[in-house]
């Protein structure tokens, strides 16, 4: 498993911890980086916004002929049909030929950034498990304040143990 | 297995084509309210700005990852296509600057060579081998003809199967 780096950005958009683990990533200094969270911040709002596709036809039509239809909308709005707002979701992954970037957007607003290679397969189960080990070493510590960056040393061991394959 | 959009910029960052395939989604429930009240017409007003907004939207957003990309990757990395929930957006850019822009279904694959092909066998042909299209489409000028729009309609149906409505 390649793993390039690992980002965590907060809810405004402020990188909160960074950690680059295999090399096949240009080297950034830290300025860099928080310049790299910040933007990417501001493209996953945009890329929300302009959701071309078209909304999915209302609860009680259940047409199987329509293959029109994007991937089902989560199941916030399906079962409530007079729910107007669409949860729309920003990016989740992003191909360039070096690299696939693979973003998990949280419920509370936090984006785990995962760079990986291309043939990476499982890139979403490891962005899940780093939420994980994140919920368990640093949610849990009482000493961490909340959108500040990360320093735990537990976090940074339990990510170097399942991140970085010897 | 659907496509959404298709737009084309230039290399002055002007956007050149935008093509929509199907309706766009209605604006958010909290700009409706108000809007509901003043009829078709401005319904309409507020479409044509929202389209043109979304073409700036979109090249703002390939700007700005096509820079990150090149930032991490080195400078011969390629900005290919990124996924959200509801739709997939591919891109594509020839040596002189000019940015095809297209937005499917999520689970649509690989459409580099597709966006390659609207380039050569449609663009080039009928765009720049036009003798009445400027060389500069300032504003769209000279791209919208009808053997690029018409080519342009058949090579969709082709690729992505006629969905029944």
């Amino acid at each position: 498993m390649v793993v390039f780096a690992l980002l965590i950005i907060n809810k405004s958009g402020g990188l909160i911890y960074t950690r680059t683990l295999s090399p096949g990533l240009q080297k950034l200094d830290s300025n860099d980086y928080l310049i790299l969270a910040g933007t990417f911040h501001g493209i996953h709002a945009i890329s929300r916004s302009i959701n071309p596709a078209p909304p999915p036809p209302a609860p009680q039509n259940p047409s199987a002929s329509n293959a029109n239809l994007p991937a089902p909308a989560p199941s916030s709005t399906a079962g409530n049909p007079t729910r107007k707002t669409r949860h729309t979701t920003g990016i989740e992954s992003l191909e360039s030929s070096h690299f696939r970037l693979t973003c998990f957007a949280t419920p509370t607003g936090l984006k785990f950034l995962l760079f990986t290679s291309p043939e990476q397969p499982n890139a979403d189960v490891v962005v899940r498990r780093c939420y994980e080990l994140f919920g368990d070493f640093v949610m849990k510590n009482p000493f961490y304040s909340l959108e500040m960056p990360v320093r735990v040393e537990k976090f940074e061991r339990a990510i170097g143990q399942y991140l970085v394959r010897p | 297995m659907s496509v959404y959009s298709f737009y084309i910029f230039d290399r002055h960052t002007e956007c050149i084509y935008s093509k929509r395939f199907t309706q766009a989604p209605p604006p958010a429930a909290t700009k409706s309210s108000s809007a509901l009240s003043n009829g078709a017409v401005s319904a309409s007003l507020r479409r044509a700005n929202k389209d043109s907004d979304d073409a700036k939207l979109v090249f703002g957003t390939i700007f700005s990852l096509r820079r990150m990309c090149k930032q991490l990757g080195g400078a011969d990395d390629q900005f290919l296509s990124y996924r959200t929930g509801e739709y997939k957006l591919h891109y594509f850019e020839t040596p002189t600057q000019l940015r095809l822009v297209m937005l499917t279904s999520p689970q649509v694959g690989n459409m580099r060579t597709v966006l390659h092909q609207i380039w050569s066998t449609l663009f080039v042909e009928y765009v720049v081998k036009s003798p009445l299209a400027p060389t500069e489409h300032k504003g769209g000028k000279g791209v919208g003809n009808e053997l690029f729009e018409g080519g342009l309609e058949r090579f969709m149906e082709v690729v992505f199967r006629p969905q029944p409505q």
